[in-house]
């Protein structure tokens, strides 16, 4: 089976009725993190396995939609950090089509290069708007001690972003990974496949 | 011109071994309101599927023969293009909603706008498909507020919008508690008067024996018997195929109730009564 | 149930009635004066008194509060950390609790909280005052892709709808013994349970809703029409070109009066 372009632009409509479904599924993560009271975010679980599913477009544009989203309804902040939203989707797309995502251990070095890629991204974010800082506790902590000791402000924030994201993109990448492993293969196959119509006499 | 001609089909999914559709032909006049009975994996679904477009274009996988709906060669057509002629209404209601609109009305709008119509157009038609299903008071519910049998009539309506001669309907009473299967049977005869054409997959033999004109009986992607309710519900080896007859069959076959012309049994509880009021039955 | 994501007000004002793509416009033009043009702090300022009087107008300024409360402890937090660590402090300007703030780390923290204020506003203006799926409508009108355009009204539909099944998931995961409470391990042993089958079950719906989507004519190619149609305002016009030519006077005093 030829599996389609990684970068396709033409979107079928699974692929369409799939964005929004991992978008509720990026804020269904985010509520249960929180109403168990979890260190973490796991707010972009659904944006991993749309990457998974149907590639780095795809899982680019659902992140981009659902800071969007979340923009509208909730903070409009959220709208800024639609970038670093796409640049997830964007990373495990591609690492996924590089090298399929078959193992826990797979899932946990895609969870590092996320939480690095996304880090890079936010940072800039950060600074402008923020002066550096995250708005999490731990990281803003770090943040602090490291500029009162002269650490210049662009690596403090880098820092910062990062002992925040390391943990939860990790976990977020091995949830989506369990999640992908136990989904029928006909609803893959209708993601990543682009089949050919067989006669038959 | 037939509503429906089905010549040699054979249809196997991507990826799978067996044929789901096994080299399936048969016709039907318009007007005509079909059952489509058989066990789980008998292919029902699948030749729903292949009705409206949905096998091949949707699935892709291998597929040979010739379905011709309304005139429309399917192969040759596309799914879009059939929904003017043919509808389809699933099981789940809860799928069915498109899931971007906000209110019953424009529920109905979303395949109309698709195509492209007027706005007095739609509108008039979604009046007319709401009155005819009884949703019209609930125009400005979200569908999401729906009962189930609601859903499911708004799907039917949003289909019927469409103005398809035909529809089919694909198990769509199985999700339904007892007062929403009704709501939907009752929906279906009204079309059924209304002179559109009706193929309908059913498990309760009840209902099919009621309302339909011909049942099809299929196994392992074949079409076993295509005919009228008495001759297929009085087949004696009905039980390997999975299928239970209706209730008043059962009771005929025991008390040994049948036409004597034909040799078939009854199949709904008037045919029963005319039989034996007319000739005292020999038990 | 779960109805749709929004935090559109309902109120009678010309800025309920205008076209969205006039408030986006002014959210670009908000940003883009501000932070680039002419970056100085009373320019920020007056797109934060402007966005003020517009929201006081639309009668929704009272819903504007939860939106702040969200970026509030940040700014904050902000005022404190530049205030105290700020690497190019100098000049000290107060002491509290033995803790000395510098005139300079405070400045910058100023200008940060008028720079996310200005963009907060601006955005507050739009969401606030226009209905998501007008804002959608509009956007398809002016090129964006409709099937892009199911995919926002989609989700807004479909996030409160899963979000909606969260309590009933819990209560059934806890009566079958799944423990929710007590140790980090614990709680996050249970994360999966909880969430894999809203998950799995709106995964496998797409399979359906796409073929439901497809036999309503969503792929059908030409021209689609709208049920509801919106009547182009006058003062649309007029305040897009208001809008543009501030833009322009911004730019051309940027180069030449400074």
């Amino acid at each position: 089976m030829n599996k389609k372009s990684m970068w396709s632009f033409s979107f079928s409509t699974p692929v369409l009725v799939l964005i929004p479904v991992a978008v509720g599924i990026n804020y269904v993560g985010k509520l249960f993190a929180q109403v168990l009271r979890l260190p973490l975010w796991l707010d972009s679980i659904g944006t991993v396995i749309a990457s998974m599913l149907s590639g780095p477009i795809v899982g680019a544009i659902s992140g981009a939609i659902n800071n969007i989203i979340y923009g509208l309804t909730m903070d409009p902040i959220s709208f800024v950090y639609a970038l670093t939203s796409a640049a997830i989707g964007l990373t495990v797309g591609i690492m996924a089509y590089r090298g399929r995502i078959n193992n826990l251990w797979r899932a946990v070095v895609v969870g590092l290069v996320v939480a690095l890629v996304a880090a890079v991204v936010s940072t800039p974010l950060n600074v402008i708007f923020w002066g550096g800082q995250t708005g999490n506790v731990w990281g803003d902590a770090l943040y602090a001690y490291l500029i009162a000791h002269g650490v210049p402000v662009w690596l403090s924030s880098f820092l910062d972003e990062l002992v925040v994201d390391l943990p939860d993109k990790v976990a977020t990448v091995i949830i989506a990974f369990l999640i992908f492993v136990s989904l029928p293969k006909r609803l893959v196959q209708m993601y990543e496949g682009e089949e050919a119509l067989e006669k038959l006499d | 011109m037939k509503a429906v001609v089905v010549e040699n089909l054979k249809y196997r999914y991507p990826s799978t071994e067996r044929l789901a559709l096994d080299s399936v032909s048969f016709e039907v006049e318009q007007g005509e309101f079909i059952g489509i009975i058989g066990k789980n994996l008998a292919g029902k679904s699948t030749l729903c599927e292949a009705l409206v477009g949905l096998v091949p274009h949707f699935y892709k996988g291998a597929y040979g023969g010739r379905v011709v709906v309304d005139g429309v060669e399917v192969l040759s057509s596309d799914v879009s293009e059939l929904a003017r002629h043919i509808g389809i209404v699933f099981q789940n209601p809860f799928t069915q909603v498109t899931a971007a609109k906000l209110t019953v009305y424009e529920e109905v709008a979303f395949g109309l706008e698709n195509f492209g119509f007027e706005r007095s157009e739609m509108v008039d038609r979604i009046d007319y498909v709401l009155k005819l299903l009884g949703l019209y008071e609930y125009k400005d519910r979200n569908p999401f507020e729906l009962s189930g049998g609601q859903m499911q009539r708004l799907a039917i309506a949003s289909i019927i919008a469409m103005k398809p001669s035909i529809i089919v309907l694909d198990e769509p009473t199985s999700q339904l508690d007892p007062l929403g299967s009704e709501e939907v049977f009752k929906a279906v005869q009204s079309l059924s008067k209304e002179g559109i054409t009706i193929i309908m997959v059913e498990q309760k033999m009840e209902k099919i024996a009621q309302y339909a004109d011909k049942v099809m009986l299929m196994n392992e992607g074949r079409v076993i018997d295509f005919g009228a309710p008495e001759k297929v519900f009085s087949r004696s080896d009905l039980e390997t195929y999975g299928v239970e007859p209706p209730v008043f069959t059962s009771i005929a076959k025991r008390l040994n109730i049948k036409d004597n012309d034909t040799g078939l049994y009854p199949v709904t509880l008037e045919q029963m009564r005319r039989l034996m009021i007319s000739e005292p039955h020999r038990s | 149930m779960a109805r749709a994501l929004s935090l559109y007000v309902e109120a009678d004002t010309f800025v309920q009635k205008l076209d969205p793509m006039v408030k986006l416009l002014y959210i670009l033009i908000a940003i883009l004066i501000p932070f680039v043009i002419l970056p100085f702090r009373w320019v920020g300022a007056v797109f934060i008194l402007l966005s003020c009087v517009l929201l006081l107008y639309a009668k929704v300024f009272p819903r504007v509060l939860p939106l702040l409360g969200f970026s509030f402890l940040i700014l904050i937090s902000i005022v404190i950390i530049q205030g105290l660590f700020m690497p190019g402090n100098k000049t000290p300007a107060v002491e509290i609790f033995g803790l000395t703030f510098y005139k300079e780390g405070l400045l910058y923290a100023l200008t940060l909280c008028i720079r996310v204020l200005d963009v907060l506003l601006a955005f507050a203006l739009l969401v606030l005052t226009t209905r998501p799926s007008d804002l959608i409508q509009s956007l398809v009108k002016r090129g964006l892709s409709p099937r892009f355009g199911y995919v926002l009204s989609s989700a807004l539909q479909v996030i409160p709808q899963m979000m909606s099944q969260v309590d009933s998931i819990m209560d059934a995961q806890r009566s079958r013994g799944l423990e929710t409470e007590g140790s980090l391990w614990v709680r996050l042993k249970a994360f999966i349970p909880l969430i894999g089958p809203v998950v799995m079950s709106s995964l496998l719906e797409t399979r359906e809703r796409a073929m439901a989507l497809e036999v309503r004519g969503f792929s059908a190619s030409g021209k689609k029409t709208f049920l509801y149609e919106r009547e182009p305002l006058v003062l649309d016009k007029i305040l897009q070109w208001a809008l543009i030519a501030s833009l322009v006077i911004s730019l051309v005093a940027r180069f030449t009066v400074l």
